[in-house]
């Protein structure tokens, strides 16, 4: 869970994530695109969302796929949110969407 | 019987293409992940309380569901080779909305990491722009596995045994 923590607390690495979230399966020279960012640099970021679990990539033909993988945030939901009242986590987090709408 | 109150899955599951890719590391043997995977009495203690039933032979069918409560998914074993990987055909029969996205495929991938197992669930073969109903439940099924076999616990998030509770 340490290295979830660790991969989201980059905004580059959030970023690749919301790309993923935007279109699930994607190269990492798709990826490289939508960044602006070396392509060293986007693999540097892959790794380590690679090695939290958040990100799972698989081959196809010859190309490898990146795809989210949401398991390790549902297992931070059973342990962190789900026991803290989720209608107020919920109920704060609309707050904070509509406010900066 | 109380009223069945389904969680929906569809709402904050992130959209996908064809494919929609579930990893988890368990802490056991693939022996008993495997089990864990085909045992009708085990499979619903992390699949919102239903049981999953077939002879497990390639070829063969499988139901899942709660006779007289819900009927959840069927298909086909297209693969089974134990403790490693099983791929099936899987129609979701939930609701009418899952059941119009007709056939699609889940593969469950078992490779021993260290002490541990990294388990693979690939649902694959979705048409375009499918509902995600059909597979945002897979998080929470497997955190539930996850919890079972390494605690002998079961998840209490809302909906986790949704169809055990609405049998009782």
């Amino acid at each position: 869970m340490d290295l979830v923590f660790k991969a989201l607390a980059d905004p580059t690495r959030r970023e690749l994530l919301d790309e993923l979230f935007r279109q699930d399966g994607q190269t990492l020279t798709a990826l490289e695109e939508r960044l602006p960012m070396t392509r060293f640099g986007v693999m540097k970021h892959l790794r380590v969302l690679e090695e939290a679990g958040l990100v799972v990539t698989r081959k196809r033909g010859r190309e490898k796929l990146h795809f989210l993988n949401p398991v390790p945030i549902r297992l931070i939901y059973n342990r962190w949110v789900s026991k803290y009242q989720e209608p107020w986590a919920a109920g704060l987090a609309e707050l904070k969407t509509d406010l900066e709408a | 019987m109380q009223e069945l109150k389904p969680v929906s899955f569809a709402e904050g599951t992130a959209p996908v293409g064809d494919t929609a890719v579930f990893e988890i590391f368990i802490k056991t043997t693939p022996e008993r992940l495997w089990k864990a995977i085909t045992d009708p009495e085990q499979r619903a203690k992390y699949s919102f309380g239903v049981p999953t039933s077939s002879d497990w032979t390639e070829g063969s069918s499988y139901e899942a569901g709660v006779p007289g409560v819900a009927q959840i998914a069927a298909g086909r074993n297209l693969v089974v080779d134990p403790p490693r990987l099983l791929v099936q055909s899987f129609t979701a029969l939930w609701s009418d909305d899952v059941r119009a996205i007709g056939e699609t495929r889940v593969s469950w991938e078992i490779e021993p990491v260290g002490g541990s197992c990294r388990l693979t669930v690939v649902h694959d073969q979705l048409p375009e722009g499918v509902n995600a109903e059909i597979y945002g439940g897979w998080p929470m099924v497997l955190s539930g596995l996850k919890t079972l076999l390494e605690t002998g616990e079961l998840l209490d998030t809302p909906g986790s045994l949704m169809y055990a509770q609405a049998g009782e």
